[in-house]
């Protein structure tokens, strides 16, 4: 489903954001990006959607060769793709309704098609009953609930996450993070970028775990720190 | 897939655009006012210009047209011969008319010319030769003519006023060059204004932008209802600079028409529907292109 080999990213004032990064993820996957901050993750997410291209190797993002992708071609692969950000990025002078629409809208959709889709992804958020409600009524946690919905309007086959849970509480960061689990149930590769020791340790889910632009390990159900994961099922 | 009926445009989606293109249009009420502004402005210039240009060239055209070519004959034609020329020149395509005038009769139009200027009587032969008065169907032509009769044979000299018509000619074409110009630069600074207008509302809304770039909007989509609020600028401004020139050519052109001591200004007339066609398209060509260029500067990744 996602397949990068050997990206490099050297930004343009010199700063090495990636060093020959090769990672496959396959289809149904979920799997944590995890270290500190300003060491690749969000390098590595933006690269999947064609925000910022590799200055080296290839990313192939459901069978779409991303880093030579034309600039008129990029729409056509954000479609296939949910995106979550730690700030939600909703609209705030839409209701929630008006927002989740909104990218059924860009992308040109039927309004009957619009008027089936948003409400079953609003549902599955549990937010149908505030729909009708603007993003600065809602909480942290229902804002990014909406942000999720609006990434699942389209049926994406991916939902990339970067720091979904920055600024939740660590209840709504429980609540969010289960969401994301019912989502991958159904099928849905998802890819979320932390740096919440909490999230990884509870979920135990493959961990990817970089520093200084490089994967240093690659687990299948490992911990937010490494080694940690051995060390309590020995004292376990 | 979902993507089947995406094409198909249905009456949600258009109440969906037009509600952006209100929403984006009323966001920024003074800047917007400020850019029909100068469009009126910009327009109503060129409008003028365009007017002027017309009627001087119009009333150019009238001049040229009462260009006549002076053939002046050698001494001693015979009225034969004078019939033979007549027909030969008078057969060209280029040639509208041809009038013979004798001596005797040139020599009374030049007393009557020189009335209480010069005392005429002095003159104790008649010095003028006879001459034949050619006119063009197209002023274009009259050098080509006059060259053509010089080698025809009993011709003495020919002459056309070289100069006036060349004069003429040549002030059309400079007026020509030195409009296109007045226009490029009235468009241009319009355009600057709208386009910095189109900014602030882009500007007002980059956050929505970015957003609809991650959820997969194409460039066009995001566009569209920019360029309509440029094109909405562009026309209305468009329309005030005509109601205002319609309302100045009613109330100040016949008063200058007496003022002004041309008369041929009078019959120069102006295809005044073009004109507006002209202006209107201009209008909303400034508000397009400019608008165009604005959103593009956002969009480059």
């Amino acid at each position: 489903m996602i397949s990068l080999r050997g990206v490099s990213l050297t930004y343009a004032n010199g700063v090495r954001a990636l060093d020959s990064v090769s990672l496959e993820i396959g289809k149904g996957d979920f799997v944590f990006l995890v270290g500190h901050s300003g060491t690749g993750k969000s390098s590595l997410l933006r690269m999947l959607y064609r925000e910022i291209a590799p200055t080296q190797g290839e990313v192939i993002v459901d069978g779409i060769r991303v880093d030579t992708l034309r600039q008129s071609r990029i729409p056509a692969l954000r479609r296939h793709l949910g995106i979550v950000f730690q700030d939600f990025k909703l609209l705030s002078e839409k209701t929630i309704w008006e927002n989740v629409a909104f990218a059924m809208q860009v992308t040109g959709a039927h309004t009957k098609e619009i008027i089936r889709q948003v409400p079953r992804a609003l549902d599955l958020v549990g937010l149908a009953h505030k729909s009708r409600m603007y993003p600065g009524e809602l909480s942290g946690g229902e804002q990014q609930r909406a942000a999720i919905a609006r990434a699942l309007v389209n049926n994406p086959k991916i939902l990339l996450c970067d720091e979904p849970t920055g600024n939740l509480d660590p209840q709504n960061t429980t609540e969010i993070m289960d969401l994301l689990g019912r989502i991958n149930l159904k099928g849905t590769t998802i890819v979320v970028a932390t740096h919440n020791q909490a999230v990884v340790d509870r979920m135990r889910r493959r961990v990817v775990r970089m520093e200084d632009g490089r994967i240093i390990t690659d687990e299948e159900r490992g911990y937010y720190y490494l080694g940690l994961g051995q060390g309590q099922i020995l004292s376990g | 897939m979902r993507n089947a009926g995406t094409t198909i445009l249905d009456w949600g989606k258009v109440r969906f655009f037009l509600g952006e293109v209100a929403r984006s249009f009323t966001r920024n009420k003074g800047m917007q006012a400020t850019a029909i502004g100068t469009v009126a402005v910009t327009v109503a210039m060129l409008g003028t210009f365009l007017f002027v240009r017309e009627i001087l060239t119009a009333a150019g055209g009238e001049l040229l047209n009462q260009i006549e070519i002076s053939v002046y004959l050698q001494n001693g034609v015979s009225i034969a011969q004078v019939d033979d020329l007549r027909t030969t020149i008078a057969h060209d395509e280029r040639v509208a008319a041809v009038d013979f005038i004798p001596k005797k009769q040139g020599l009374q139009e030049l007393r009557s010319r020189l009335k209480g200027q010069v005392d005429a009587s002095i003159l104790t032969e008649n010095p003028l030769p006879d001459k034949l008065r050619v006119r063009a169907r197209d002023p274009q032509d009259v050098a080509a003519i006059a060259a053509w009769i010089q080698t025809l044979p009993r011709i003495a000299t020919v002459d056309y006023g070289q100069r006036i018509v060349q004069r003429l000619l040549q002030l059309g074409a400079v007026l020509h060059r030195v409009g296109l110009a007045v226009i490029a630069v009235f468009l241009f600074v319009a355009g600057v204004i709208i386009a910095n207008t189109i900014r602030l509302t882009v500007f007002a809304r980059r956050r929505e932008i970015a957003i609809m770039q991650l959820v997969g909007a194409t460039n066009l989509y995001i566009r569209a209802p920019f360029i309509c609020e440029g094109l909405l600028d562009g026309l209305l401004g468009a329309s005030i600079a005509v109601l205002v020139l319609v309302a100045a050519h009613v109330a100040l052109w016949p008063r200058l028409l007496e003022a002004l001591p041309f008369p041929q200004l009078a019959s120069a007339g102006v295809d005044a529907p073009l004109l507006i066609v002209q202006l209107f398209i201009a209008g909303g060509a400034i508000g397009v292109i400019a608008s165009w260029i604005s959103v593009g500067r956002y969009l480059r990744t």
